[in-house]
């Protein structure tokens, strides 16, 4: 099991871009992480890995199988990454090196960690392209990654991260820079590999589509904060928190037809510095409470999981 | 009344040689394509990169000229126009992209980028009071033409883009991946902007997207396209509800909830 315990991120100025995040996951778990850009998503997935940028203040605990790794213990960090975390990213291109060949790029992590010779690591690297569904996988050993399609790229990224048998794969917008169709065959091959190696998988997405047909838990993060946990198709079917509606309402959706006004949340994200010290959405909430601005809301249990909202925990 | 008519209309590209002795091949972009868009309507067109889509929203902007086909705006071909009157034709159809941060010259100030197609035109009056007035339509400030893009979010740029698209009193937008890059909550709030703009400007809008859902909810009717031709074309409705290719399919899989 992997968990993050009172996991809190701040920037240089001292302002919050996480607060006190806890979450788990169990192997061959899929839990999907929902959010606008200035969420705090993307950090928190960062601090799984131990790869928060510099400069940014990690506190908290990270417990990898039992082990309780500090945030800043880069030895120990060093140890985890690919082995038991991987990661793979929106932009496969800038992830790959250009002048690599492909099948050299997965065969390295094979050869320094799992100690295989080259050629062992080679058909290895053959087995793992092959598992990622590519198709003809022996020639792609020896193409460069310009030579692929952008579906292609992300395979063989998911490749790599595979390499060393992580205990949890970090995907933050596997799909985002995809095409429809090929977005639709990542997430099928990501939850097919969770389940086939009881891998864990953390997927980072603002895509509300693509987290439904991914994961079987999700949270909801806004401002930093996890505003709303529980299984993915309750929480999208019955939301909770006023952000959670608000999110799903705005989102167009194909049982509209023709031209139709879409309820919106009022106003933007507003900067980390601006952001209320009690709930992190008070300010655009249209059923703010005074005390929201001031006072945190603690999670309270809702029918598809908990939510963290101050209308849920007094009953009137 | 038809505003557009897209008439058979083909775009090939030459490509690289790959044997010295052997003719380039060719890549057929747009193959064929037919529509017409009346004023006020809303045309979605979806399919994915390489589908011909953007290429398509070239040439009806006149950027391009089809290699066969004719793109007639108001019965007028604008090919057949000499480039001073072409230029003059523009300010009735304008554009807005994906990306309102390389869209939007960043050392300008927004005034003089949303100005821009007013320059082009090269009227004499002064820009200022339509620049507001544009600014103000797009749900900004008359001040706001005083600041830099850096200045502005996402959604406030992509409203900026829009005020300059709008400044000429456009009869047609042509949208390509328009809220694409944003949020989900913010894009809602693009897409009510432009629905808006459209009730009080009679605008027709080409809404070209890769998102079904998108289309779904702001298109009367939409052209679905795959390699340069289109597969399907109909009232949005018709079309959801009875896809005819396997390819439409699959984008209502992408973006069911």
């Amino acid at each position: 099991m992997i968990a993050a315990r009172g996991l809190s991120i701040r920037t240089g100025a001292g302002h919050a871009a996480v607060r006190s995040a806890d979450l788990a996951i169990r192997p061959g778990e899929r839990l999907g992480v929902v959010g606008e850009s200035g969420s705090g998503k993307t950090l928190l997935a960062l601090a799984m890995i131990g790869m928060v940028p510099e400069g940014l203040q990690v506190s908290g605990e990270i417990a990898v199988g039992g082990t309780v790794v500090a945030p800043g213990d880069e030895a120990a960090w060093q140890r985890l990454r690919a082995r038991e975390v991987a990661m793979i990213f929106q932009e496969p291109m800038s992830a790959l090196n250009p002048l690599a060949r492909v099948g050299d790029t997965i065969a390295e992590p094979l050869m320094v960690h799992r100690g295989l010779t080259r050629s062992a690591a080679r058909a290895q690297a053959r087995e793992l392209l092959e598992e990622t569904g590519i198709p003809q996988p022996e020639r792609r050993l020896d193409q460069y990654p310009h030579e692929l399609s952008g579906g292609q790229r992300q395979r063989v990224l998911i490749a790599l991260a595979l390499a060393c048998d992580p205990a949890l794969l970090i995907a933050d917008e596997p799909t985002t820079a995809l095409d429809a169709a090929v977005a639709l065959r990542i997430t099928d091959l990501l939850v097919r590999l969770a389940r086939e190696r009881r891998m864990a998988l953390l997927f980072i997405s603002h895509d509300l589509a693509a987290v439904a047909r991914t994961t079987e838990a999700m949270l909801v993060m806004y401002g930093g904060d996890i505003v709303e946990r529980g299984a993915t198709d309750r929480v999208l079917a019955d939301p909770a928190h006023p952000y959670t509606k608000g999110l799903i309402a705005a989102r167009p959706s194909l049982a509209q037809r023709g031209r139709r006004r879409l309820p919106t949340i009022p106003g933007t994200v507003p900067p980390l510095e601006a952001l209320a010290e009690g709930c992190r959405f008070a300010g655009r909430c249209p059923v703010e409470l005074p005390r929201c601005v001031h006072l945190r809301p603690a999670a309270t249990a809702t029918a598809s999981g908990s939510a963290a909202c101050h209308l849920l925990g007094a009953a009137p | 009344m038809t505003l557009l008519q897209v008439d058979s209309v083909s775009r090939r590209y030459r490509l690289p040689r790959r044997a010295l002795m052997r003719p380039a091949p060719v890549l057929t972009a747009v193959d064929g394509v037919s529509f017409t868009l009346a004023r006020g309507e809303t045309l979605g067109v979806v399919g994915e990169s390489g589908s011909g889509k953007s290429t398509l929203a070239r040439l009806v902007m006149g950027f391009e000229r089809p290699d066969a086909g004719r793109v007639l705006f108001d019965g007028q071909d604008n090919n057949d126009l000499p480039p001073a009157a072409l230029r003059a034709a523009r300010r009735r159809f304008q554009m807005v992209f994906q990306d309102p941060f390389g869209s939007l010259d960043p050392r300008r100030r927004v005034g003089w980028s949303v100005a821009e197609p007013l320059r082009a035109l090269k009227g004499t009056e002064d820009p200022a009071p339509r620049v507001a007035e544009a600014l103000e339509q797009v749900g900004l400030r008359a001040a706001h033409a005083g600041r830099y893009p850096h200045e502005f979010s996402g959604g406030q740029r992509q409203r900026i883009a829009i005020a300059r698209a709008i400044i000429t009193r456009p009869a047609l937008l042509v949208a390509d991946e328009a809220v694409s890059a944003l949020d989900v909550s913010v894009q809602a709030q693009i897409l009510n902007l432009l629905m808006d703009l459209q009730e009080e400007l009679g605008l027709a809008i080409l809404f070209i997207s890769h998102d079904l859902a998108v289309v779904a909810s702001t298109c009367d009717r939409l052209l679905v396209m795959q390699g340069g031709r289109v597969l399907e074309a109909g009232e949005t409705g018709a079309v959801l509800d009875a896809p005819g290719h396997d390819y439409t399919r699959t984008l209502l899989a992408a973006a069911r909830l």
